[in-house]
């Protein structure tokens, strides 16, 4: 278990996009903003820089040593209030996209393979710019020029062209 | 000056299109549309009621009758006996005909019923009609289940003196996207928006967490985690969920489910019993259908017999002169029914399988659904996940109303303030969505068992050289090939620059949001720039039409393979 301070890892801005994993490769269709607790601290961005939280246990907001039961907890515990079906009126275009980053970090971590190989890379890039350069210059380009979607909540079956 | 008599409410509020669902104060009610019974309950405020008709009952047969000019269904409508039902003049079973073409294997085995279903074998929806004074009358599974919808809403209207509109329903796994558009159609006809479609074994796993919450009383998100099998099997469909629940939220791990039920072990006695039953009854004459009511009762009957003792014996007039007269074990019945309960044992399997959980892990084994009880069944489930006794604390047949109603309290954002309602589903997609590509493949985008809302993109190419441009013909199933799967939409994507097969990058994207609507989102990018060639396109599927069974065979017949797209094999290690 690599057990490190978590401050070094704000030091990337980058969130890993060449896991083999699938899971976190719906990034590049979005900016994310990142849930509750990272709101207060709105940090500017630049469409070209992702603002995500720099490793998974920070979407989770637990320790890197964090046994699978306290993942479990925490990701129940963020559900609760990021989830759309329950999120703030206001709040639920965002709160999809908080939910799958919030998701996505779940299912790599409760997964023990998955979660020793994200271990592995995460290690991998806090000596700066070993291996991940061309990573981030994949993922920066590729995540702003393509459209957002609109999101539309709600489905109208009077324009539902099936009929 | 005088008061206005009114007041006008201002724009913002009465087109609300973009307004939330939330804003709606009423709490939404929760509705169980069986295969053969149906039920609505709502939250009372303080717990689940179920609602009762006129004549006292919380389960009403699903059935709707033309005897003149004025359909009547099963909520208020009163049976001189239950031969009437099986004249011709009612139609029910309308779950097992909605939103399917004529040459489903479902639809097919229909063609028994007392109604008239008439299918051309041609990939359109199938002539459905029922008798009235003569005359078979033709009508649509839709409109039946408006009518149905009609008379509900009614009776909720009445006793909980209040307008309804919004309504959770309950909905088979095995559902197709495209039959969900059909039920949320027959819902519009009856007036009711449709707030939430949820898989019938996602509903009873919201009422079992409420019931866990209620139970342990544990603080939010600690206590440990139960893992619990839900197993529901209906006149109509079998559905398995597996669920894992702590502190109210529901997580959905897997979904499996199957048009199987009740009504496939009827009609595989009814051929036992009666085995030139299909040439018998082709024609759909006046005494064939008389004699096939007489039938359908006296098997319906032995099959209730047989859950209480091992055997049973038949005897009755056909009505043209023949009878049958036998008796039947229960040996007999199982192994007339092997294949049904083989599939059930699939469909464990499987879902076991896909939420990745030993069956030792499984805390509780929740048996809903009428044919629960069937001993076969039970011993089966209670077999297969090595164990003795069920989940006692819940009606089976009540379940999954009870857990959409509760459903629609959350989802009209009620909250209880004894926490009874601090509760969440994370749902997840029942079936595997993606497009055409590498010829008649099936390339699964969003896999099933995603957790919604979900979002995933995957990368294609063309398949010949100067290829301009590409049909993304959207699928969703399990099969391998794509005619094994449902057809949900396509459309084309234009404006690919002239390069060798394999360069440019189709990016398609799939999104659920968390009301289940499903988005494609597809366009060209150059390799290496990452910017889009020609505008991105944005489809809300699905979008074809009754005739869906021909879309598939007129894109081929078109286009053959020209605008055909291929996987590309993205290099991750960088």
């Amino acid at each position: 278990m690599v057990a490190a301070s978590s401050p070094r890892f704000l030091v990337p801005k980058i969130a890993v996009v060449n896991t083999p994993s699938p899971a976190p490769a719906f990034l590049r269709f979005r900016k994310f903003r990142f849930a509750a607790a990272y709101t207060s601290t709105e940090r500017p961005r630049s469409p070209y820089v992702l603002s995500a939280p720099a490793s998974l246990y920070e979407v989770l907001e637990i320790p890197m040593g964090a046994t699978c039961h306290e993942i479990k907890i925490a990701y129940r515990r963020l559900a609760r209030v990021c989830h759309p079906d329950v999120a703030a009126i206001d709040r639920k275009e965002k709160s999809a996209d908080e939910f799958m980053t919030i998701h996505a970090a779940y299912s790599t971590l409760s997964d023990p393979e998955k979660r020793a190989d994200y271990d592995r890379k995460l290690f991998r890039r806090q000596r700066p710019f070993s291996s991940s350069s061309a990573t981030s210059a994949y993922t920066t380009a590729a995540s702003s020029p393509i459209p957002r979607f609109s999101g539309h909540t709600r489905r109208n079956w009077e324009t539902d062209q099936c009929w | 000056m005088a008061e206005p008599a009114y007041t006008v409410v201002s724009d913002s509020e009465t087109t609300g299109e973009d307004k939330p669902l939330s804003a709606f104060p009423e709490i939404a009610i929760g509705i169980d549309i069986g295969t053969s019974q149906c039920s609505v309950a709502v939250w009372n405020g303080s717990q689940v009621e179920l609602l009762k008709n006129t004549r006292n009952q919380k389960r009403m047969r699903s059935y709707v009758t033309f005897k003149d000019e004025i359909p009547s269904g099963g909520v208020t409508d009163r049976l001189a006996n239950e031969q009437e039902i099986f004249s011709g003049s009612a139609i029910f079973n309308m779950k097992r005909l909605i939103g399917r073409v004529d040459t489903d294997p479902v639809v097919h085995a229909c063609k028994t019923l007392p109604f008239l279903v008439q299918p051309l074998d041609i990939g359109v929806r199938p002539l459905i009609a029922s008798l009235v004074n003569n005359v078979w009358r033709a009508t649509t599974p839709e409109e039946v289940l408006a009518v149905f919808l009609v008379e509900l809403r009614a009776m909720a209207e009445i006793q909980l003196k209040r307008t309804i509109r919004n309504v959770v329903l309950t909905v088979p796994v095995s559902f197709s996207r495209f039959q969900l558009t059909r039920i949320e159609r027959a819902c519009a006809m009856a007036g009711l928006h449709v707030l939430r479609l949820m898989p019938e074994p996602t509903a009873v796993a919201l009422l079992y967490a409420q019931q866990q919450q209620q139970t342990v009383h544990e603080n939010m998100g600690s206590g440990s985690e139960k893992i619990a099998l839900i197993f529901n099997m209906g006149a109509g469909y079998c559905d398995v969920a597996i669920t894992a629940t702590a502190g109210g939220v529901s997580q959905i791990k897997a979904l499996s489910g199957s048009a199987i039920g009740g009504e496939d072990i009827l009609q595989n006695l009814m051929h036992h019993l009666l085995p030139n039953l299909d040439s018998l009854f082709s024609n759909h004459g006046m005494n064939e259908i008389k004699s096939m009511g007489l039938l359908r009762i006296a098997t319906q009957d032995a099959i209730h017999k047989l859950s209480a003792q091992t055997s049973v014996s038949i005897d009755f007039d056909l009505g043209n002169g023949s009878k049958i007269c036998r008796t039947l074990d229960r040996t007999e019945f199982e192994e007339l029914n092997r294949k049904v309960f083989e599939k059930c044992e699939g469909l464990i399997l499987q879902c076991l399988h896909d939420a990745k959980v030993d069956v030792e892990d499984v805390n509780d084994v929740v048996l809903v659904g009428g044919c629960s009880n069937i001993p076969k069944v039970r011993n089966l489930v209670m077999g297969m996940c090595k164990r003795e006794d069920s989940y006692l604390e819940m009606n089976p047949l009540e379940a999954a109303v009870c857990g959409a109603a509760l459903e629609g309290a959350v989802a009209s954002g009620i909250s209880d303030p004894l926490g009874s309602l601090d509760l969440l589903t994370i749902q997840a997609t029942p079936l595997s969505l993606g497009i055409r590509a590498d010829g008649n493949s099936f390339v699964p985008i969003i896999p099933r068992n995603a957790t919604m809302p979900a979002r995933k993109d995957l990368c294609f190419t063309t398949a010949h050289d100067n290829q301009r441009e590409a049909l993304i013909v959207v699928y969703e199933g399990e099969g391998k090939k794509v005619e094994e799967n449902h057809l949900l939409g396509y459309f084309k994507i234009t404006g690919i620059p002239p390069a060798l097969k394999g360069t440019p990058e189709i990016s398609v994207c799939m999104d659920i949001d968390a009301s289940n609507v499903l988005r494609v989102l597809a366009g060209v990018t150059f390799p290496g720039t990452q910017h889009p060639v020609t505008p991105f396109m944005e489809v809300r599927m699905p979008t074809v039409d009754d005739g869906h069974g021909w879309c598939a065979e007129a894109l081929l017949k078109m286009y053959g393979s020209i605008l055909d797209i291929s996987t590309l094999q993205k290099k991750l290690q960088l």
